[in-house]
C-alpha cells in the first residue's frame, strides 16, 4: 500500500500535534445556507496531514468536525444523513444506556454546553504559545461572525500540565499520559514496536488503514460502515469528544489510605491501578521499581505482551492500560482485539495542583479526551462497554477499570500479585470514581475533499 | 460421547413448527409473540425446571440468501430450536430432566410448544417423552462455561467465590489470630447460607446489554 493522500486528510486524524495549547470551540449553526458560507470560510484554515518541512511548523492549527445534528443544519441531503452509522446518527447522549453513562455521568448531569445538546461544530485549535492561540482564535470567531452561519456555544480550553514550571505529558492524577497509540498502514509516523498490531512471529505491524479511516479495508478486509457518497466519506473518520472530569482530592485520599495499607507503599500501588508507574515506566517490564532508562527508550517503553504474565503477577489483569489495550492478553497472539484498537488525543484542562497542596475535587481538573476510529460501535463504545464498565473478557467478573469506571464507592479491584514478599496479593475496595463524565458528542471529521463539498452544496449521494 | 460430557447432557430439540396459512398471526410469529413475553429470572419455566444450566430457545425460519456465489437453499419447514445444557446422565438422566420440565413448566411448554407438528402436551408424560425424543439432535458442542459440576455445585462455587472474595476484602491486613477467628465463624455462615434460585442474578448490570456488542 502506498502512503496515504495526506494534503486530503486533516491533520489532527494523522497525528497529535503535541503543542502545548488547545482550544475547543462549540458551535451551533444557524442557517444552512450561512453555515455553508461559514464551512467555506474556514476551509483554507484548515491544517492538513501535510508533513511539516524544518522550520515550516505553524504557531497554530485548526481541525473540524460536525455532529450528525449538525451535518442535518447544513441541510446535507436525506439520503445521505440516513446512510450514517446509527450510533453516529444518535449521538453520544442516546448511547448513554450502553456506554454506563449513568448516576453521576447521565447526560442530564453534563456540564450546560451538553446538556442543552445543540453542538453541531467542533473547531480544535492548537497552538504554540497563548498570543498564537488568541491570534487564531479571534480569527475564527470573526469569520463566525462575519458569515452570520453560526454562534458560539461555548468553549474548552485545555493544555500541557505546567509542573515546575515546565510544560509536561503528565495528567492530574501524575501519571505519564500519551503511550501507544496504533499505527496504521500508510500514516507516515515515527513508530516504535507495540503500537500496531502483533504479528505471530512476535513483530509488530502497522494495522489496517481502515480501523482508523473511513474508504480503506479495515483488519477483516472489509470496507468500514460510511456515509454515501463514498467520496464523502473516503478520507474521514468519526471522532468521540468526552469532558472527563478527574476527582483530584478523591484519588489523592483513596491512594494515601489505601496505599498505607498496601506493603508496597502507594506509589506501587498507583502503578498497579494504571498499569505504569507515573512517569511512564510500564509496570510489565518493571514491576519493582519505575525505570526512567525504560522510558526513555523508544524500542522498549511500548514494547511488551502479556501472555507470560497470564496471572497477572506483574501488571495486573484488571490494571487501566491492560483492559484498555489487553494486547495477547486473551491468547490468539492478540488477534482478538486488533478490531478494537482506538486513537487517543486530548490534552488536560485545569491548573495542576502538586502533591503537597490542598485540592478539592469540584475545581475543574480533567482530561478533554477525543477518541478517533472507523466505527464507533464497534471500537470505542466496545472498549467503554466491555473491557471499561464490565470485566468478563478478562475474567474479572463485574469489575470496571480501576481509573476509568463508574464505580459510585462500589468499585472493587485485584491486585493479584504473587507468593514473594514485596508483591503481595491485594484488594482495593469500595471503589471511588476517580473519573467522571461532564458531557461530549459524537462527531465526524471529513477529508478537505468532503468539507469542500459540504461547503459548495456538492453532497450528492445519487 | 454424543450429547454427554461428563454428568452434563447437551439437549438440542428441532420441532417443526405448523405451517397453515389460514392461522392469523402464523404459528411462527405467535410462538416469537410468546418467547418475547418469557421471564429470563427465577420465574423463567427453565429456572424453575430442576437441573437446567442454560437453556435458549429460537424460532428459525428459512436460511438466508447471501447471494453469489453461495446457491440458493430453503428449510422444509419452520422450526423451533430448543439448545440447552442440563444436568442428566444417560437415557434415564434425560427423561427424568423432561419429566421435570413438563411438571413445573407444563403451561409455559405447552404454549409454546403447541405451535409444533404433532406435540402432544405436557400432562401425558410417555408421550411427551417420546415426542421430545424424536425431535431431539446429536450434539458435541456445549456452551464454553461447562465443567463437570451440576447446576448445585455450580452456584454453590460460585456463591462461595463471592463470599470468599467479600471476606478477604473486609480482612486483609487484620492479625493472623484475628483473621483466623473470623475465618472459622465466616466458614459457619457459609455452610449455613442458603442456595438462591436459580436463575436469579447476583448482581445486576447497570448497562444496556444484549446489543450488538454482546
Amino acid at each position: 500500500m502506498s502512503k496515504l493522500n495526506a494534503t486530503d486528510i486533516q491533520g489532527f486524524v494523522l497525528r497529535g500535534y503535541n503543542f502545548p495549547l488547545a482550544r475547543h470551540l462549540f458551535l451551533r449553526i444557524t442557517g444552512p445556507e450561512s453555515g455553508r458560507a461559514l464551512v467555506d470560510a474556514l476551509l483554507p484554515l484548515i491544517t492538513t496531514g501535510q508533513r511539516w518541512d524544518q522550520g515550516a511548523k505553524p504557531l497554530s492549527t485548526v481541525n473540524i468536525g460536525f455532529t450528525h445534528k449538525g451535518l442535518a443544519a447544513l441541510d446535507l441531503p436525506l439520503a445521505t444523513l440516513i446512510s450514517f452509522p446509527v450510533e453516529f446518527q444518535q449521538g453520544m447522549r442516546s448511547r448513554a444506556e450502553i456506554l454506563g453513562d449513568r448516576g453521576r455521568n447521565a447526560p442530564e448531569n453534563w456540564d450546560a454546553l451538553w446538556r442543552d445538546n445543540e453542538v453541531h461544530v467542533w473547531l480544535g485549535v492548537n497552538a504554540q504559545t497563548a498570543p498564537a492561540m488568541e491570534s487564531a482564535c479571534s480569527r475564527l470567531q470573526e469569520l463566525v461572525e462575519q458569515s452570520g452561519g453560526a454562534v458560539l456555544l461555548g468553549s474548552q480550553d485545555a493544555g500541557m500540565l505546567i509542573i515546575d514550571g515546565q510544560p509536561t505529558t503528565r495528567e492530574h492524577f501524575g501519571f505519564t499520559d500519551g503511550f501507544g497509540n496504533p499505527d496504521y498502514l500508510g500514516v507516515e509516523r515515527t513508530s516504535q514496536p507495540g503500537q500496531g498490531k502483533l504479528m505471530p512471529d512476535g513483530s509488530w505491524a502497522p494495522l489496517a488503514t481502515g480501523e482508523l479511516l473511513l474508504g480503506y479495508a479495515d483488519e477483516a478486509g472489509e470496507l468500514p460502515v460510511a456515509p454515501i457518497p463514498h467520496l464523502l466519506a473516503s478520507n474521514g473518520t468519526f471522532m468521540i469528544f468526552r469532558k472527563l472530569h478527574q476527582n483530584v482530592a478523591t484519588y489523592r485520599a483513596y491512594l494515601e489510605e489505601w496505599g498505607a495499607r498496601y506493603s508496597g507503599g502507594k506509589q506501587k500501588l498507583a502503578s498497579k491501578l494504571i498499569g505504569r508507574w507515573q512517569d511512564g515506566t510500564p509496570v510489565e517490564l518493571s514491576p519493582e521499581r519505575p525505570d526512567p532508562s525504560l522510558v526513555k527508550d523508544q524500542t522498549r517503553n511500548t514494547n511488551f505482551t502479556f501472555s507470560e504474565d497470564a496471572a497477572g503477577a506483574r501488571c495486573p489483569i484488571g490494571a487501566h492500560v491492560r483492559r484498555v489495550n489487553p494486547r495477547d492478553a486473551f491468547g490468539f497472539k492478540g488477534r482478538l482485539i486488533n478490531r478494537r484498537r482506538i486513537t487517543r488525543r486530548g490534552l488536560p484542562y485545569g491548573p495542576y495542583v502538586p502533591e503537597d497542596q490542598p485540592v478539592s475535587d469540584a475545581a475543574e481538573h480533567g482530561v478533554a479526551m477525543m477518541v478517533l476510529n472507523a466505527s464507533i460501535s464497534r471500537q470505542f463504545e466496545f472498549v467503554q462497554q466491555q473491557w471499561i464498565e464490565y470485566g468478563n473478557d478478562a475474567h474479572l467478573g463485574n469489575d470496571k477499570d480501576p481509573l476509568m469506571g463508574n464505580h459510585g464507592g462500589e468499585g472493587r479491584f485485584l491486585v493479584q500479585g504473587d507468593t514473594t514478599a514485596s508483591n503481595p496479593p491485594f484488594v482495593c475496595s469500595n471503589l471511588p470514581s476517580f473519573v467522571e463524565l461532564r458531557g461530549g458528542d459524537y462527531f465526524f471529521l471529513p477529508s478537505i475533499t468532503a468539507l469542500g463539498m459540504i461547503a459548495l452544496e456538492l453532497v450528492d449521494p445519487r | 460421547m454424543a450429547n454427554q460430557n461428563g454428568t452434563m447432557y447437551g439437549l438440542t430439540i428441532l420441532s417443526p413448527i405448523i405451517d397453515d396459512d389460514k392461522a392469523v398471526p402464523s404459528h411462527d410469529l405467535q410462538i416469537r409473540a410468546y418467547l418475547a413475553s418469557l421471564p429470563t429470572d427465577r420465574q423463567s419455566p427453565f429456572a424453575q425446571a430442576p437441573g437446567t444450566h442454560l437453556a435458549r430457545l429460537v424460532v428459525m425460519d428459512d436460511v438466508i440468501y447471501v447471494g453469489m456465489p453461495s446457491c440458493e437453499e430453503h428449510l422444509k419447514s419452520k422450526y423451533l430450536v430448543f439448545e440447552s445444557n442440563i444436568d442428566a446422565t444417560g437415557e434415564s438422566g434425560l427423561d427424568r430432566y423432561l419429566t421435570g420440565l413438563a411438571q413445573h413448566s407444563g403451561t409455559h411448554i405447552d404454549a409454546i410448544w403447541s405451535h409444533c407438528v404433532g406435540y402432544p402436551g405436557a400432562s401425558e408424560i410417555p408421550a411427551f417423552l417420546r415426542y421430545m425424543k424424536a425431535c431431539q439432535l446429536t450434539t458435541t458442542f456445549y456452551f464454553a462455561a461447562v465443567n463437570n459440576k451440576n447446576l448445585q455445585q455450580t452456584q454453590r462455587a460460585l456463591q462461595t467465590q463471592r463470599a470468599v472474595a467479600d471476606f478477604i476484602a473486609s480482612h486483609q491486613g487484620l492479625a493472623a489470630a484475628q483473621t483466623q477467628a473470623a475465618f472459622n465463624q465466616f466458614l459457619q455462615q457459609l455452610d449455613a447460607m442458603p442456595l438462591p434460585p436459580a436463575g436469579e442474578p447476583h448482581v445486576v448490570r447497570a448497562i444496556k446489554t444484549g446489543g450488538k456488542n454482546e
